[in-house]
């Protein structure tokens, strides 16, 4: 479903992000990429979503090259097939949670009611529907969690792509995030988590850890 | 973008909100330039279209007689030979002039008729169909009527003639002027009544009022006038237009609302530019377009941002100029204009009449430069990676 073939990254000058990484994510897989800071895990990852493009090789997606895809054409794939989750959340703090819930269809212009029923239907999923009218910036970190969850979900999403999705979390809530990958697995979504988080390493449900270092697969 | 979406207007308003403090100072500084201009062409263009107004009244030609340098009657024997020139249709010796009433310290217009004259203002010659005058007897308008009584004269007045005479009119009635402001200080009277009153023999008038047949043809009729008449002051209406023009100093108006727009807009162009995006508005986009949104989404949402701005601060504008102009009559700026301390054109008064083309031009010199700037700093930074702009 995922392939990266003979993948680079370099920023700027010479910060070499990735060399020469192929890997290949089948669909309904949960992968764990597993490395430090700078080993090259939220790269790729932006690769997958086309918010970069590689500096060599190819980025193919249900058999679209990615890296090739003009603006508009990869703004409505990541709006179609992608979900993601950020470790800031990367949420609009002085919107309403349902607002942030909807922004990536806004520009769809879709019927108001279609609108209220999809976003309530992502908000009773993860729990979070009785918060819809507050604004996300009165909210606990593990419940702008839940909504960044809810917005990667709101188009039902083939692909999850979550970014140390525990960094701001505690054990708790870290567990609580768990058991929300685990559901949209056992819904065959492809999840592929960049994290040095150990909890991620032992789970059942994780079909492959990729280690990462300085860009390369080790 | 041919459909409204209202999801992105609703988001664009937010947005406005949410960054409160830059968009009230834009919104001031927008809305005062607007009333700014609007208020320059709001009365310049009243005072004009009232100009104009004043000058469709008035005959074509006119002709004073000067002697030694100074204005004195001018004889009835003057009017054939200018009757002969070619594509002169009419004339008439007129008897006019003004009368200084010392115990009020004002200025009376005093207008000489002839009952079986036609008359050029619509005002007279709607009295005279009224009002019989007699030898004995004048129309007053009401400010008149008011500055007399004042005086205590109520019923009749006594000019005083060059010789140190008096010479006793009554006030057979009072007239309103409504929006003829210049007629304000207007007294109708005989003819004759009024050359007794300015110590004229029956063959002299104050002017010469002529009629032509082909209007662009004024200024050389009247240089044929000026060969003719050596001593006489020949004005046309072309004169007359010239010279107000230049009394409003029309030119020297635009050119400066044409600066204080550019300067100002300028200004708000270097604010935005001096600021760019905000790191939080950089990543505000870079958000966006991770969760699918494209580069024309974010401009589209952008182009709501300015444009509810900028119409919100335009109309504002426009509104605070309407209300400062028409209903409070612009304190300061309309004396300026007028040059109420120069000339005797003091009496004018800023009826509504307004010239499109001016709204237009502020409108087109002010928000669509402001729309420009606000995009094209957004479009700069949705065109990068999104990975980028959050990094």
């Amino acid at each position: 479903m995922i392939k990266l073939k003979n993948v680079s990254k370099i920023y700027g000058k010479n910060i070499k992000a990735l060399q020469d990484i192929s890997l290949e994510f089948g669909e309904g897989e949960l992968i764990v990429l597993k490395g430090v800071s700078g080993s090259g895990k939220s790269t790729i990852l932006s690769l997958i979503a086309g918010l970069s493009k590689p500096t060599m090789g190819e980025v193919i997606v249900d058999g679209k090259k990615i890296s090739k895809l003009p603006d508009h054409f990869a703004a409505s794939y990541r709006r179609d097939n992608i979900g993601i989750v950020f470790q800031k959340y990367n949420l609009i703090p002085e919107l309403s949670v349902e607002e942030n819930v909807l922004l990536p269809l806004f520009p769809l212009n879709l019927p108001r009611e279609l609108m209220r029923q999809k976003a309530k239907r992502v908000l009773e999923m993860f729990s979070i529907a009785h918060k819809s009218s507050l604004m996300v910036r009165n909210l606990s970190g593990g419940e702008q969690q839940r909504v960044a969850i809810a917005r990667a979900n709101i188009n039902d999403p083939k692909i999850i792509l979550a970014d140390e999705p525990t960094a701001n979390l505690d054990e708790k809530l870290s567990c609580e995030f768990i058991e929300i990958l685990r559901e949209l697995k056992s819904k065959n979504r492809t999840i592929v988590v960049a994290t040095h988080d150990p909890l991620f390493f032992e789970l059942d449900f994780v079909d492959r850890v990729i280690n990462l270092e300085h860009g390369k697969l080790l | 973008m041919n459909k409204i979406n209202f999801y992105l207007l609703e988001y664009a308003y937010s947005y406005i909100l949410r960054h409160k403090n830059k968009n009230i100072f834009i919104v001031t500084v927008f809305t005062l330039l607007v009333a700014l201009l609007a208020t320059l062409f709001f009365v310049t263009s009243s005072l004009r279209y009232e100009l104009k107004e004043r000058i469709a009244n008035q005959s074509d030609i006119i002709i004073q007689n000067y002697k030694a340098g100074m204005p004195a009657a001018i004889d009835v024997s003057v009017l054939d030979k200018l009757l002969e020139i070619e594509g002169v249709t009419a004339g008439k010796l007129e008897v006019q002039g003004k009368y200084y009433f010392r115990p009020k310290e004002s200025t009376f217009y005093l207008l000489g008729v002839d009952a079986f004259e036609m008359q050029d203002d619509p005002v007279v010659a709607k009295l005279l169909e009224q009002y019989e005058l007699s030898d004995s007897e004048m129309l007053v308008s009401k400010n008149v009527q008011d500055i007399m009584n004042q005086a205590y004269y109520k019923e009749y007045f006594n000019f005083i003639k060059p010789d140190g005479s008096l010479h006793k009119v009554s006030i057979k009635a009072s007239f309103d002027v409504g929006e003829r402001v210049e007629l304000k200080n207007l007294i109708i009277m005989s003819k004759d009544t009024l050359r007794e009153i300015f110590g004229y023999s029956a063959d002299e008038g104050s002017d010469i009022a002529l009629s032509v047949a082909n209007k662009n043809e004024l200024e050389f009729i009247s240089s044929k006038i000026r060969l003719l008449l050596p001593n006489a002051k020949v004005t046309s209406k072309d004169d007359l237009l010239l010279e107000y023009e230049k009394l409003f100093d029309y030119d020297s108006g635009v050119f400066l609302s044409l600066f204080v727009i550019a300067l100002f807009t300028f200004f708000i162009i270097i604010y935005d530019k001096a600021n760019g995006l905000s790191s939080e508005e950089k990543r505000e986009i870079g958000i966006l377009k991770a969760i699918g949104w494209c580069v024309e989404d974010v401009l589209h949402a952008k182009f709501y941002e300015a444009t509810l701005l900028s119409f919100f601060s335009f109309t504002l504008g426009l509104g605070i100029a309407f209300v400062y102009v028409f209903v409070f009559k612009a304190p300061l700026l309309g004396a300026i204009f007028t040059h109420e301390n120069m000339l005797e054109i003091h009496n004018f008064q800023l009826n509504i009449h307004i010239e499109l083309s001016y709204i237009l031009l502020i409108f087109l010199l002010s928000v669509p430069v402001y729309i420009a700037a606000t995009l094209i700093p957004s479009w700069r930074v949705a065109t990068l990676d999104a990975d980028e702009v959050m990094r």
